[in-house]
């Protein structure tokens, strides 16, 4: 064990060579921590890690690090997020360190979408650093025991890297070699972003296997499952570097009333049936928006219980 | 160039409320050329607080003149003769003339009649982008002649981020995406090699961060 | 006719600007018909004299600019 680089459960889970499947769970817009404990129970025993985002779309949120720690006292393990847009370095590296002393042990590492789409587009933004210097800024601290200024850390932060990759945003040629770029900076692990064009992920994917990057890093497929047409017209519409066809909506549309929601389902479940074979896909990341209660019922049906203990 | 963009009559007029007698002062500057600031925009801006004044019933003075530059000691001294017989000063150069004005003359009260935007250039008649964040160190030879720190909404040294989508910025549609273009050029070229390693995180010293800036330049000075 | 201007584009940039100061009064409390622009031809005369009088008859509706009172 002594490899790990931060003995994080996901760590182990990937490394031990199981299908991981990891879950999300936005913090409430308040301090109602009942509602946020309601939320992630759903997720326990059902995931390997749980996603905590980090004022997502720019809206002002219980912070990422809070609820996580919330998540480890109750025995889930967090995937705390963290994004460029709200802190500078200073604030980054003590966040980084809390969190460690907190017992969270993963992060993921974003850019974070622009304040202008949240509910505080006056606010001032940040980007210190971006998302490719964080990650390099967290494997320096956890790996060489330094600051960013290079200064010694006493007892270094040990976290399980992550990045996002957007295989959908443009230039759609350049979007693998970002990914390399992501891992060659320090990147241990991989989520995308919700996949529903599945031949451009096929090809993507194929691209990544072919540059080896499989073997270099952790790649888990994202899905988030879709509860109504209004709701894939408007990812398809509204959210930056979603690519969501027109078969899948037509899919949904035609699936009848009521039967909506269930569709989307069966087509997350096909998506989790098809990433299990597909070479360099490690897992899945399920980003149930809103819709953490019906979880048990989708790893469940997926197959993928119960989860690995190691 | 510096770019700006005039205030609103109303705010103006809010600011000038309590004068009788004022002078507008232009620049032939920077904001001559961006049409906000100039002779011209100063006769407008004249009539136009003369008019909305009569109206009011409280008649304003307005003289009105045009300085060669207002972001230099030596034409500031343009108005030596003249300051004193106003009640206020509106400057229509870019933030730095009320400010040399004001040092230059710490009687009189300088206001600004133009909100100083950013360093750019007319794209085309009537049009300016932003090219320049004026960061205090530049990287554009990176990124072959582009600018992220200027021209990303997040200013990232490794995009494009995953909200790029048609050349266009998540932020805006209409905002053209510099990364997108930074990465096509590239490409064009031969050489995404050059976008392929991580870049160290920027000093952002000598960028406004680290305080007000000063450049000086020993063998000019005296 | 609009956009077949002698000057080529001069009568569309005649109407931004017509616009621009219509805008302007409008900031400053003054009525922005009080400044119209038409696009008419040399062979227009009737047209012309019609909304000479149009305008006339307008400006005395609105009364004398409160400027000038």
């Amino acid at each position: 064990m002594s490899e790990l680089k931060s003995g994080s459960n996901l760590e182990k889970v990937l490394k031990a060579g199981h299908f991981a499947f990891t879950g999300e769970c936005g913090p409430p817009q308040g301090a109602n921590v009942e509602h946020l404990k309601e939320k992630y129970s759903h997720l326990k025993g059902m995931v390997d890690a749980v996603n905590v985002t980090d004022n997502q779309t720019a809206v002002v949120r219980m912070s990422s690090w809070a609820a996580s720690t919330l998540m480890v006292q109750d025995g889930l393990e967090p995937n705390f997020q963290m994004v460029c847009r709200d802190r500078n370095r200073l604030a980054m590296m003590g966040d980084i360190l809390g969190v460690h002393a907190m017992g969270i042990r993963n992060m993921l590492c974003l850019s974070g979408d622009h304040q202008q789409f949240g509910n505080h587009p006056e606010s001032k933004n940040v980007y210190d650093i971006d998302s490719m210097q964080l990650i390099a800024l967290v494997k320096k601290m956890r790996d060489e025991g330094k600051f960013m200024n290079d200064k010694d850390i006493d007892v270094p932060p040990k976290l399980f890297i992550g990045a996002a990759s957007n295989p959908f945003a443009d230039p759609y040629e350049f979007r693998v070699y970002r990914l390399a770029n992501k891992i060659e900076a320090g990147a241990d692990f991989i989520q995308t972003q919700c996949i529903y064009n599945m031949d451009k992920f096929r090809d993507f994917m194929k691209k990544a296997v072919d540059m080896g990057l499989h073997e270099k890093a952790y790649i888990l497929a994202g899905v988030t499952p879709m509860k109504s047409v209004g709701m894939a017209r408007y990812m398809s519409k509204s959210v930056p570097g979603m690519d969501v066809p027109d078969e899948i909506i037509n899919r949904l549309k035609g699936a009848g009333k009521g039967k909506v929601a269930e569709e989307g389902i069966k087509f997350a479940l096909e998506q989790i049936e098809e990433f299990k074979e597909m070479e360099g896909v490690a897992g899945v990341h399920l980003m149930a928006i809103e819709w953490e209660h019906k979880v048990p019922e989708i790893a469940e049906r997926a197959g993928v219980l119960p989860r690995p203990v190691v | 160039m510096i770019v700006a963009d005039r205030k609103s009559l109303d705010e103006i007029l809010w600011m000038v409320s309590d004068c009788n007698k004022i002078l507008i002062a232009g620049c032939k500057g920077c904001v001559t050329v961006c049409n906000v600031g100039g002779m011209k925009e100063v006769g407008i801006l004249a009539s136009a607080l003369k008019i909305a004044r009569k109206k009011e019933g409280k008649p304003l003075e307005v003289d009105e003149k045009t300085l060669e530059r207002q972001c230099d000691p030596e034409y500031v001294e343009q108005i030596r003769d003249i300051y004193d017989d106003y009640d206020a000063v509106v400057s229509m150069a870019c933030g730095v003339g009320p400010q040399f004005l004001s040092e230059a003359y710490p009687s009189q009260r300088f206001f600004p009649a133009v909100n100083t935007t950013f360093f750019g250039g007319a794209t085309e008649h009537g049009i300016w982008e932003e090219r320049c964040a004026g960061c205090g160190t530049c990287i554009i030879h990176y990124y072959d002649g582009m600018c992220p720190i200027a021209r990303c909404s997040k200013s990232i040294q490794h995009g494009p981020c995953g909200g790029s989508a048609r050349g266009k910025c998540e932020i805006n549609a209409e905002l053209d995406c510099i990364w997108d273009m930074i990465v096509k050029k590239k490409m064009e070229q031969g050489r995404l090699d050059d976008l392929l390693m991580v870049k160290a995180a920027k000093d952002w010293r000598t960028a406004r961060d680290g305080g007000p800036r000063k450049s000086i330049r020993e063998e000019l000075t005296k | 006719m609009e956009g077949e201007c002698h000057f080529l584009e001069g009568n569309l940039r005649a109407r931004k600007r017509v616009d621009y100061v219509k805008k302007t009064l409008e900031e400053l409390g003054i009525e922005p018909e009080r400044v119209e622009i038409f696009n008419l031809s040399s062979a227009m005369g009737p047209q012309f004299a019609e909304i000479a009088k149009g305008m006339t008859d307008k400006i005395k509706e609105l009364g004398p600019s409160p400027v000038n009172c």
